[in-house]
């Protein structure tokens, strides 16, 4: 598939075995661009390495193009940094959506557990590039502020666009 | 005579041989044939032109599509199969200016635009679930679910082809239509929020159940599937939540499980976009599995299992030609069932009841996402 082909190389994660659409989601009590609210989400239930320990296995999770880069646990759109933007910068002319919602993903190479916000850059068609979905701690829609199955963009009044790409912003250390 | 005159000649001489062509477009049977099949797109990589296409599961051939505008939904085909409803978003400028949510009207005879109804512009945009827009048993409202993150739901009268109003429904999101004036909706606590309207789509009333689903250990997914009066929702760990709306109250039937202990020591559990599909009259349910762990509940299977309702036992393993993330039964005594996934384009269609590969139909869309009967 033409936009599967732009998928980032070496992903051990089989995304071709994904179907969830993007990331994104919000709730009422999601957080805003900039703030430092507490962590809204529980960490990791699933199986995970040991948080106290770094992962010496971890590879490649440091490139932030990488759909396996280890803030993208729970994304689920086109990565920004692949778009003109970074994991935690928009590209030009779009808009940061100022609600979003907050994921825990764990740092293999510190082991430590970080909350992600997963905000959306809006205003400009999809963009099409480094399509990535993770579905860690993932829940339905009827639980909102995990699922990752909204787009944001359409869901907040400042920026009430069409979708273009995810970020990764680190909001702060799990506790 | 002229060089041209000469060539107009020839020409009227070489079609005089056979019946020359007439412009014209095609008109489709009606009612629209039980073993068509609606594939909607919200193609992803250009979500401002999303599309629902139409293809006929016996002949394996494209037969028409609908325009459905951004981040596509689904197509709600009206029970008397006359008209084609179509939640839609526009705007102005393709990809910016003012945002216009409708309700479109579409001829199925002619896949053509027939008129639309403004709703308010907080249409969820998610990832399409069928829960998205449903009608009324009795098909009179049509009701779509709004995110904007508030949780709402926009009713429609399909008789007068008018908005009637929102219904609020505060942390509980999607709409299960449980008779002529009934629908629930799930809670983020595993409650379900029962919704009844007035013969002018008002609510009438609105009560919540304890909580019916486990939602911190096996939530349910929200692709749950219907037969009568009963509502089946699956977990991710494969336990199936059947619920009964009876007399206006819902009820949690025991639940049971898709997996032996065996299967899901081996790891089996289901997954997909439209995981789950029914034939009614035959009470089977047909179950997307694949081999993977937790918060693999999206993943495509290469195997779909199906189940008697009545035993609550499989009955049935059926291997998949390619990936499969949605599948849809058609409801007619002969059925077909149809599989395509979000990232392959190709719609396989298989005898349900045989569970044997009949064709594919190459090239449908770009992420087809629900498939919808007519």
């Amino acid at each position: 598939m033409k936009w599967l082909d732009q998928l980032v190389e070496g992903s051990a994660r089989s995304l071709a075995k994904r179907t969830s659409r993007r990331s994104m989601v919000g709730y009422l009590g999601a957080l805003l661009v900039g703030a430092t609210a507490a962590p809204l989400l529980p960490v990791a239930r699933g199986a995970t390495p040991d948080p106290k320990k770094p992962d010496p296995k971890a590879k490649k999770t440091d490139d932030p193009a990488s759909c396996d880069y280890w803030r993208h646990c729970a994304i689920d759109g086109y990565l920004c940094g692949c778009c003109g933007g970074t994991q935690d910068t928009c590209p030009p002319g779009t808009q940061m959506s100022a609600v979003t919602w907050v994921g825990t993903c764990h740092n293999p190479l510190d082991g430590k557990d970080y909350v992600i916000s997963y905000n959306d850059c809006c205003g400009k068609a999809t963009c099409g590039r480094c399509m990535c979905n993770r579905n860690e701690r993932d829940t339905p829609l009827y639980i909102p502020f995990q699922s990752n199955d909204y787009n944001w963009c359409s869901g907040n009044g400042t920026a009430n666009v069409p979708y273009h790409c995810s970020t990764a912003r680190i909001v702060s250390a799990a506790r | 005579m002229s060089k041209v005159g000469m060539l107009l000649l020839a020409c009227l001489a070489a079609t005089s041989a056979s019946a020359a062509d007439v412009p014209n477009v095609v008109t489709l049977p009606q009612p629209t044939p039980a073993h068509w099949i609606w594939v909607n797109d919200f193609v992803f990589p250009h979500m401002v032109s999303g599309k629902a296409m139409l293809v006929d599961g016996d002949a394996g051939r494209f037969v028409g599509e609908l325009d459905t505008g951004f981040g596509s939904m689904r197509v709600v085909p009206s029970l008397d199969g006359r008209v084609i409803y179509s939640p839609e978003t526009y705007f102005s400028r393709g990809s910016r200016g003012e945002r216009t949510d409708v309700i479109s009207l579409y001829d199925p005879a002619h896949l053509s635009f027939i008129s639309e109804i403004r709703i308010p512009p907080k249409r969820s945009s998610n990832l399409p679930m069928m829960a998205n827009a449903q009608l009324t048993d009795d098909g009179r409202f049509l009701v779509v679910y709004n995110f904007n993150p508030g949780q709402s739901m926009t009713v429609v009268d399909t008789q007068t082809r008018k908005f009637v109003g929102e219904v609020e429904t505060p942390g509980c999101a999607l709409i299960y239509p449980t008779g002529n004036r009934s629908f629930f909706s799930v809670c983020g606590d595993g409650a379900l929020l029962n919704t009844v309207l007035d013969d002018t789509g008002k609510v009438k009333s609105s009560d919540r159940t304890r909580p019916l689903f486990d939602v911190e250990h096996d939530p349910v997914t929200e692709k749950a599937v219907r037969v009568g009066d009963t509502w089946y929702f699956v977990s991710f760990g494969g336990t199936m939540y059947p619920v009964k709306a009876d007399k206006g109250s819902l009820t949690l039937q025991p639940t049971w499980s898709l997996l032996s202990e065996q299967e899901k020591a081996a790891k089996w559990r289901p997954g997909g976009l439209q995981q789950l599909a029914v034939h009614g009259s035959s009470n089977r349910l047909y179950s997307i599995m694949h081999q993977g762990d937790l918060f693999t509940h999206k993943d495509p299977g290469r195997d779909v299992w199906v189940y008697d309702l009545n035993q609550r036992a499989r009955v049935q393993k059926i291997s998949m030609q390619h990936d499969s993330g949605s599948i849809q039964v058609s409801r007619d005594a002969h059925p077909l069932l149809f599989s395509i996934f979000i990232e392959s384009n190709v719609l396989d269609i298989y005898d349900a009841t045989s569970g044997k590969f009949l064709r594919s139909v190459t090239d449908i869309g770009t992420t087809p996402t629900v498939l919808v009967s007519p």
